[in-house]
């Protein structure tokens, strides 16, 4: 951890990624919660509040010294205390006062912004090492709501609430402790109309929050609607529903005008009402006060002065209540946050080597079962052996659990009955590390980064990769050629800000990115469905040549994908119905021989219909 | 870094007169209001400082001498001009939001409005990101600058000019001191706000990358974990993450050091005036009185000093606002109609391409279509084959007058169709896309899209018509049940048959088919394939298909390649052939009964 001092911010130094880790589990208060976040910034922050005490004190001395200076050198005559001094000694306390307040504020933002780093760096990290049952029930959106906007409210919840309540508390009571001392009548008179103005502005505020939250989602409505307008002009084009458009979007906009101007009703009513309570309460007590004065009790300074700290009684009371509402939202926020820090991690060191040389011998499966919620069985005690460097095809409908099998060889799911091995060490004792190093996945719908097709390739090596590997890799998955006729050919941007690739174009980078890898497993789940037949021949070909000792697991639905596979599993329903190669799958009576009939049925249908044609 | 954002935000230094001119006259229509809530204003601010000269009376001529009938006096004005201060505030901040409410909405609706008339070219080049951000948060900063921003403005310089009037009136010797700090105050006050407002730029650019790479986090999170990029990924956030939290912490720090700095100033002031009390009161120029007023009209001078650096900012990125919303406003759309253009009574299918030439604008400008001449006669179904990027869809979409031709001439029923207008065409072209796109909403309000005074007897008849009848009352709330935003709740096959239906039920006299079915299953695509071959019969139609099934059905068949028809014929004659078609025709086959029969026996 790097410790700065107080006063000596090194803040252009690098800071280390992590500098205290957030995910513990196990339930806390929120206030502990709170505190273990301010790890490292506890005493700074109580700092930043002593340091506001401290200016609120200077404040409050500069009217006091007012007072004296009235009455003694004005009132009284009473030069023995030279002129320039009270001169500079309004600048001094200005300077403290200044000096302190800089203090306060920016120790404060100091702990939130580096609060809020910490938060992002942790959660940024916790996504990643989540497990894959977490993100498969999680709701992206909302995800990403508590990483961007929870943990902004969070960082003004140190840098504006917590101070700010703060500032207007000590205000309060500094100021009224200095009228007290003037004259306690007077400041009993402050906490009639006081506390009736904080209830009513905690009252208002959490009436407007609600006001102002259906303005927000009439926004949200109103905004969805132009997108959608956008997104299908297409449709809106081919109908020429532009009118009506027109007339669907004003509806929403005049709703939100509506939503609005009453928004602005209440807000307008309650800002001129308050302040004609506080005004009341001003005009009590500078009658008081005048009285006092008169009646000789307080001196014509100290009425002076009084008159100046009631302004810092009654105003900030208002936001008070402002600031208490919104920091009791920013409490849920945190609450968000840390629901996520405590999820547990998937551990990835865990556990034991892997035998080296990696995967020599075979992958066998023992009756292995699985179910992703502990009721449905997706797999139901499946068994086969894959020898290393063999191709293992899986042949199924959907959901005939081909994907989940696959999603157990690199632990991504934990399978709950039987045994698999690897080189006879069982699965779920070597390290999660160790094995996804070592295998190479590539989708149906691959997920590639808005970064250039180099990036995307080179993605998980992690030495430096030169060009021409990126463009061996490439070849090898037959999409070189696609890549080059693009203008800026490897160094094109992929996604939003750049080009859009076909699914055919998205899987073959992708295998390209798996190629390079240099896995010892690669797994395909249908991983060539939208590359046309030619081009998976090609691939074909190459990953034969590539991936002789590299066992490779294949979903495909055409029997040409896979007839050359050394093992074939047609699976139905989590079983293993049959087994076996190509050449004697045929001759078993069996779904795949009733697959390869229907293919050869068709060539004859073709062949018919040509000579149809003539 | 993995990182998706659009970066729009162009920051301006200086301040463009002309923009700013045009802003303005968006408040032209309000203009009555807006010196209404000025006035209000002006007399807000006469009343504030006057309340701190009759309290400087007050304690002059009633505290001191010690009348208290008098200061009862005087207290009764001050609540009089309490309660006269807290109607104008409701005037002011009720008239303000309710003008900048009105004139957002003006702004929304503007650029609505507009967008519709733009052509599709437009939407091809733009993201809709950016165009979402102009109509929802640049309205709102221009129309914040014309009511709130005048308002603090306003305000903060009524404020010092009418607090210097006071204190002219009080002491014009001390006045003219203060009046000496008050440019050193504003230039100090702007020092700081540049640099706040540099910081913050900083801090919202990286926000947004932040933001990026959390998105791409979650949602390639398989991809980060098979690959092992954990720890990777987690420095390369680290320097997004890094950076911004600096410039935040800096601008800060900036905030924090800008009121003690302006506050300091006040109090040289306040020490001025102490320093020379001594002569003023004792030869009788300044009471205590006065004292105390100048001493509160000087430490309340800080805030309109803030307010108006801080406007200053503002203005700043409401014209890069303006800029941006012109930019969209001004675009005139490429498609247009003919100031003759008119609807012909009488409309029929015969389309002919006479040596039509065109390219895309966005691209490399290479032609798509090259002298592309084709005669399509009424009722004749055409079938479109070729690889991607042949130009198959150009051709629908010239057909459609999404664009126009660069030479040449497309003709609908023997005249060039510029000289009707695109809302005849568009309204008698009936549309299904492969992507198809439906509206949130319910199920029956999306086919009624393609007629809008369709009955509902009429809407479930062309849902009949297209096989989507049967999935649409297995749905708990049938005809009503949602389809989520962008139809998202259906699968692509179900949003392909209602948008087929939405077309049907629009009648079209011009059939247009760009995959219409490609994700319907088999069994269903028999189904409505009778209903769909009566629907077309008299009807000219443009079929963009890959299964074979449609395509032999066409009267004719157009191979297209790089813009150019390759092979034309009926599929018998172009099997006969034994060209590109027959290629095509014969891979497709295996890979279609291939597929349907692993869809049907596994």
């Amino acid at each position: 951890m790097v410790k700065n001092s107080l006063f000596n911010l090194k803040i252009e130094e690098e800071l280390p990624v992590l500098d205290y880790r957030l995910n513990r589990s196990g339930k806390r208060s929120r206030l502990s919660g709170i505190l273990n976040t301010m790890t490292g910034f506890r005493l700074r922050f109580l700092f930043a509040v002593c340091m506001q005490v401290a200016a609120t004190l200077c404040k409050t001395s500069v009217y006091l010294l007012l007072a004296w200076f009235i009455d003694t050198w004005l009132v009284g005559g009473d030069h023995s205390v030279p002129l320039f001094l009270v001169g500079f000694a309004f600048i001094g306390l200005s300077l403290v006062e200044g000096f302190s307040s800089f203090q306060a504020n920016h120790q404060a933002n100091y702990t939130a912004e580096r609060v809020a780093l910490r938060l992002r760096n942790n959660l940024y990290d916790q996504i990643q090492r989540l497990s894959f049952s977490y993100h498969d029930k999680v709701d992206t959106g909302d995800l990403i709501q508590r990483v961007t906007s929870d943990v902004d409210a969070v960082r003004r919840f140190f840098s504006e609430q917590a101070i700010g309540i703060g500032r207007i508390f000590f205000l309060y009571i500094i100021n009224w402790v200095a009228i007290a001392r003037i004259d306690l009548q007077l400041a009993l008179t402050t906490m009639v109309i006081v506390p009736l103005i904080f209830v009513m502005a905690l009252f208002f505020f959490s009436k407007i929050s609600k006001s102002y939250e259906a303005y927000q989602v009439q926004d949200a409505q109103l905004s969805s609607l132009l997108q959608e307008n956008l997104t299908g002009v297409r449709v809106v084009k081919a109908f020429a529903r532009q009118d009506y458009e027109i007339e669907k979007y004003r509806k929403e906009n005049e709703k939100k005008y509506k939503l609005g101007s009453k928004l602005i009703l209440i807000e307008s009513l309650f800002w001129p009402s308050t302040d004609m309570l506080c005004g009341m309460q001003i005009v009590i007590s500078f009658y008081l006060g005048a009285s006092s004065a008169i009646a000789g009790r307080i001196t014509l300074g100290e009425f002076i002065a009084f008159q100046a700290l009631l302004n810092w009684v009654i105003w900030p009371i208002r936001n008070m209540g402002r600031l208490i509402v919104q920091m009791s939202r920013s409490l849920v926020s945190f609450e968000r946050v840390n629901t996520v820090l405590a999820e547990q991690q998937e551990e990835l060191r865990q556990g034991e080597k892997a035998p080296e040389p990696f995967l020599s011998k075979q992958i066998t499966f023992d009756n292995v079962s699985f179910s992703y919620d502990g009721k449905n069985k997706v797999l139901d005690e499946v068994s086969f052996t894959a020898e290393a460097g063999h191709t293992i095809a899986l042949l199924g409908s959907t959901g005939s659990g081909k994907s989940s099998l696959l999603a157990l060889i690199p632990r991504f799911y934990e399978y709950q009955s039987g045994s698999i091995q690897l080189d006879g060490m069982e699965l779920n004792q070597i390290r999660k590390e160790d094995l996804r190093r070592n295998i190479g996945i590539v989708e149906q719908e691959p997920f590639l980064f808005s970064c250039t097709i180099a990036e995307n390739i080179a993605y998980g090596v992690e030495r430096d990769v030169n060009r021409e590997e990126i463009m061996q890799a490439a070849k090898d998955a037959a999409i070189h050629e696609s890549i080059m006729a693009f203008e800026k050919g490897y160094d094109t941007l992929v996604g939003e800000r750049g080009v859009t690739l076909s699914g055919g174009q998205k899987q073959r980078v992708a295998l390209a990115r798996a190629l390079l890898k240099n896995p010892r497993v690669l797994i395909l789940d249908d991983a060539t469905s939208s590359v046309d037949t030619d081009t998976e021949v090609e691939i074909r070909t190459a990953l034969s040549r590539l991936m002789k000792h590299c066992t490779t697991f294949i979903i495909a639905h055409r029997i040409q994908s896979i007839m050359h596979a050394d093992l074939i599993l047609v699976m139905d329903k989590g079983k293993v119905i049959q087994s076996g190669t190509h050449d004697t799958l045929i001759r078993e009576t069996g779904m795949y021989q009733r697959i390869f009939d229907i293919q050869t049925r068709i060539e004859a249908n073709l062949e018919k219909e040509i000579s149809d044609a003539g | 870094m993995p990182v998706n954002s659009f970066e729009d935000e162009v920051f301006l230094t200086g301040i463009d007169s002309n923009v700013l001119k045009r802003i303005f006259s968006f408040a032209r229509p309000h203009r009555k209001w807006i010196f209404f809530f000025l006035l209000i204003i002006l007399v807000t601010t006469v009343t504030d400082a006057a309340m701190v000269y009759i309290n400087k009376i007050m304690i002059d001529q009633a505290v001191i001498p010690g009348d208290l009938r008098k200061v009862i006096g005087f207290l009764e004005l001050y609540g009089v001009m309490i309660v006269f201060q807290a109607f104008s505030v409701f005037g002011f901040i009720y008239l303000a939001g309710l003008i900048s409410e009105k004139i957002s909405f003006d702004l929304r609706q503007k650029m609505f409005d507009h967008l519709q008339t733009l052509s599709l070219s437009y939407y091809t080049v733009t993201p809709v990101g950016w165009i979402m951000s102009r109509v929802n948060s640049d309205s709102v900063r221009i129309s914040d600058l014309i009511s709130w921003g005048l308002i603090d403005s306003a305000f903060s310089t009524f404020n010092i000019l009418i607090a210097t009037v006071f204190m002219m009136i009080i002491n014009w010797k001390l006045a003219l001191v203060v009046v000496f700090f008050f440019p050193i105050m504003v230039y100090i006050g702007w020092q700081f706000r540049k640099r706040i407002l540099k910081e913050y730029r900083e801090v919202r650019r990286l926000n947004s990358k932040v933001t990026g790479a959390f998105i791409e986090n979650i949602s390639g999170v398989k991809v980060v974990k098979s690959f092992q990029r954990e720890e990777r990924n987690l420095k390369e956030f680290n320097q997004l993450s890094q950076p911004m939290f600096r410039s935040a912490y800096r601008a800060a720090r900036w905030n924090a050091l800008f009121l003690p700095s302006i506050q300091l100033i006040s109090s040289i002031i306040l020490a001025i005036i102490i320093w020379s009390s001594d002569w003023q009161v004792s030869g009788g120029l300044m009471t205590i009185g006065g004292i105390q007023a100048f001493v509160n009209y000087t430490l309340s001078m800080m805030w309109p000093v803030q307010d108006l650096a801080r406007v200053y900012g503002e203005l700043q990125q409401s014209i890069a606002s303006g800029e941006r919303i012109f930019s969209l406003l001004d675009t005139t759309p490429s498609i247009q109609d003919r100031d003759d253009a008119y609807e012909p009574e009488h409309f029929c299918g015969e389309i002919e391409f006479d040596h039509v030439n065109f390219f895309y604008d966005d691209g490399d400008r290479r032609n798509v279509l090259t002298d592309f001449s084709l005669k399509v006669n009424h009722g004749e179904m055409i079938a479109l084959v070729g690889s991607t990027g042949g130009g198959k869809s150009t051709i629908v979409n010239l057909t459609a007058r999404f664009y126009e031709p660069k030479s040449g001439e497309i003709r609908i029923c023997g005249r060039d169709y510029r000289e009707y207008t695109m809302e005849s065409i568009q309204s008698r072209i009936g549309m299904v896309l492969q992507t198809p796109y439906l509206f949130s909403g319910t199920i029956r309000e999306n086919l009624r899209y393609g007629r809008l005074d369709a009955t509902n007897k009429e809407i479930e008849q062309a849902a009949v018509k297209v096989g989507a009848d049967d999935f649409i009352r297995k749905f708990p709330n049938q005809y009503e049940e949602q389809v989520g935003e962008g139809g998202s709740l259906l699968s692509v096959g179900q949003k392909q048959l209602i948008s087929l239906g939405r077309a049907v039920l629009a009648d079209p006299e011009i059939f247009i088919m760009d995959e219409a079915t490609s994700s319907v299953d088999t069994l269903t695509e028999h189904l409505i394939q009778v209903g769909m071959e009566r629907m077309l019969e008299g009807r000219t139609s443009f079929v963009i298909a890959h299964r074979l099934s449609t395509i032999r059905r066409a009267d004719r068949i157009l191979l297209i390649e790089d813009g150019k028809i390759a092979e034309e014929g009926s599929h018998k004659e172009l099997l006969r052939l034994r060209g590109k078609y027959y290629h095509l025709y014969t891979s497709q086959f295996r890979e279609e009964k291939e597929q349907e029969s692993s869809g049907t026996i596994i």
